[in-house]
């Protein structure tokens, strides 16, 4: 057919369609390759394109009634709007700006969090350690037998001392035992974050009632007058490990609190500006849940002497005191 | 005591627009419940066979024993999803495997390019919102309706916080600030207007008088270019005897309706059809350039009723 027979929003169509496909395969090529890894020509077309079939939209919809072309038109619009305003974010330096900037002071912006959460497994620690005085059978109550691995009031203390100072790192089940403790609390960690948010409730519990396992651990080894030894078994990694948890916790109980007491935003606003700091909090956790692991994966076998064993581990809880304190200062 | 009024509330664009600076709202498809369920089903059987790879080399290694690998198989699937949810759709921009396979992509609420912390909040709180609770509906137990009735009230409120908000978002969606879309599919197909029929022996040019345009709108004058472009995809078998019928029924309403005066023979009804559709669509499109939208056959009454 000639275009002069055609009706208006048909030969509006044929004027603009080649410049249409242009766009098209231009945005297919930026989603597969990134704009960053188109030419400058390229570019530059895509947006002059882009904000053409904008235009191209807006007037079809006022003239045309050909429901394929409409369809096409918004999805190409939609579709070339992510490539255009909502691209890939360069990755270049996210971690450096988080390990200098971000991470520490999103710590001190919520330290007051933190604190709560050390202060609800510190409770928890303390009510565990009075009750086993009060009674060694609440040992039981608190520490599943998979968790204890055959230390209980039961055991010897030799025995104890034994698993302490290991004279054999290659025995058997050792190392299960370690990567499965590791994924315990990284587990543990997780769930604190995310339980956070049904206000709150959740991961005070959960992070309370690992603090009575953590108290009555303590005090069956005080108990056996290991009190020391069992200080430097758990310091070597536990500094770390159980800062990370409480931190998580601190970072859950964040989201909790944007639910709870919203202010003047809605719920959704302010569980999103909430998310931020808290998503920081959480990645530092795991971060230092890596640490730990490394710690107990060599150093507990390793270091066997027992000051050896509290310097190391209360020296990189400083160090992570010192990352969050001093890190990220604005210079004056 | 007195309740703090609510202010009356603007009137709020839907919840798929997205006013981008160039003035001109876009539309971008929310995706249900349902489309998520089946990416989240992709990405789990996906996990869950790396795994059972990673496994299956451990034992070959003769790094397991039989007795551990329950243990150990729970502890590489979650080694394995953490991560993967959160480097896929950073890699992706937005979209893990399961996600691709649906077409859907997660996007930032005010349209911008996705944080990699709402990635990963994202992702990390699907622990507690999906795993978590499959988990625990797995090991639940009818005996213990004290830790039971709780676990099911919050797993099932767990479950509802996406059919509560328009755009389906759940908590870790809520968290990061986004919401999952169907990617849009730019398909182009022909013009109807100027598509190629079969073309009868005799040619044969209709002509339609603006008073036999007045009848149909928008709705019917879509319709009737769903079923020509039908036409061009027709398959040999569809050439029955019920087919031609409801072509002739279809033929024969419209030419009662607008009291077309000349009979149309069997190989003329394609023809006649498109004639038409053109004839209807440049003159519903001058109206509407004129101001006047008719969305469908209706228009007349409608307008009565906004006059009266």
């Amino acid at each position: 057919m000639e275009s002069a027979d055609l009706i208006r929003s048909a030969r509006f169509r044929e004027e603009r369609e080649a410049d249409w496909r242009r766009l098209e395969a231009l945005v297919q090529e930026a989603e597969a390759r990134g704009v960053t890894g188109l030419s400058f020509m390229q570019a530059r077309d895509l947006s002059s394109l882009y904000r053409q079939a904008t235009t191209s939209l807006a007037i079809a919809r006022e003239i045309s009634l050909d429901k394929a072309l409409l369809a096409y038109l918004e999805a190409l619009t939609a579709r070339a709007y992510l490539s255009v305003y909502a691209p890939q974010e360069r990755l270049g330096g996210v971690f450096a700006k988080f390990l200098t900037k971000g991470a520490p002071q999103a710590m001190r912006r919520s330290w007051a969090f933190i604190v709560l959460g050390f202060l609800c497994l510190g409770l928890g620690a303390l009510s565990g350690y009075l009750l086993y005085f009060d009674d060694p059978d609440w040992y039981h109550v608190f520490l599943p037998d998979s968790l204890s691995a055959g230390r209980g009031p039961g055991s010897t203390t030799e025995y104890l001392r034994r698993v302490i100072y290991d004279d054999d790192p290659s025995a058997q089940g050792r190392g299960a035992f370690a990567t499965f403790l590791l994924s315990h609390y990284t587990r543990i960690a997780i769930f604190v974050f995310g339980l956070g948010v049904f206000l709150c409730v959740p991961a005070i519990a959960l992070i309370f009632y690992n603090g009575l396992m953590f108290g009555a651990f303590v005090a069956l080894h005080v108990n056996r007058g290991l009190g020391w030894d069992i200080a430097g078994w758990l310091s070597i990694h536990g500094v770390t490990e159980l800062s990370a948890i409480c931190i998580a916790c601190g970072a859950g109980l964040q989201l909790g609190f944007a639910v709870l007491f919203p202010g003047q935003r809605t719920r959704a606003q302010s569980l999103r500006v909430a998310g931020r700091d808290a998503t920081k909090l959480a990645l530092v956790a795991a971060l230092m849940l890596v640490a730990a692991a490394l710690l107990e994966g060599f150093g507990r076998q390793l270091v066997q002497d027992l000051n050896t064993r509290l310097w190391i581990g209360w020296g990189v809880g400083a160090l992570w005191l010192a990352w969050f304190c001093l890190a990220g200062r604005r210079r004056r | 005591m007195r309740w703090p009024r609510r202010k009356p509330k603007a009137e709020a664009p839907p919840a798929d627009q997205l006013l981008p600076p160039e003035g001109v709202p876009i539309y971008l498809r929310i995706a249900g419940v349902g489309v998520r369920l089946a990416a989240q089903i992709t990405d789990i059987l996906i996990t869950v066979i790396a795994s059972i790879a990673f496994l299956i080399v451990l034992g070959a290694l003769d790094l397991t024993s039989p007795e551990t690998w329950g243990a150990i198989a729970y502890m590489l699937f979650f080694i394995i999803r953490v991560p993967y949810y959160v480097l896929s759709e950073i890699a992706w921009n937005g979209q893990t495997l399961g996600k691709r396979l649906m077409k859907i992509k997660v996007v930032s609420y005010d349209g911008r390019s996705l944080k990699v912390h709402a990635l990963v909040v994202r992702n990390l709180m699907k622990e507690a919102e999906i795993f978590l609770p499959a988990t625990l509906v797995l090991v639940l137990d009818a005996s213990e309706p004290a830790f039971t009735l709780p676990a099911l009230i919050w797993i099932i409120g767990t479950c509802l916080v996406p059919l509560f908000n328009k755009r389906r978002r759940r908590l870790g969606d809520l968290i990061a600030g986004t919401y999952v879309i169907h990617l849009p599919q730019p398909v182009l197909l022909q013009d109807v207007s100027n598509l190629s029929l079969r073309r009868p022996k005799t040619k044969q040019d209709f002509s339609f008088l603006s008073h036999q345009l007045d009848h149909y709108g928008a709705f019917e004058l879509q319709t009737l270019e769903e079923l020509l472009r039908a036409q061009t995809s027709r398959m040999p078998y569809q050439t029955g005897k019920t087919y031609a019928d409801t072509l002739a029924q279809i033929v024969e309403n419209i030419r009662r309706k607008i009291n077309y005066p000349d009979n149309i023979t069997e190989d003329q009804r394609l023809q006649f059809l498109q004639a038409f559709y053109n004839a209807q669509r440049a003159h519903l499109e001058q109206r509407q350039l004129f101001g006047e939208r008719r969305s469908d056959k209706f228009f007349d009454e409608n307008d009565s009723k906004e006059t009266s």
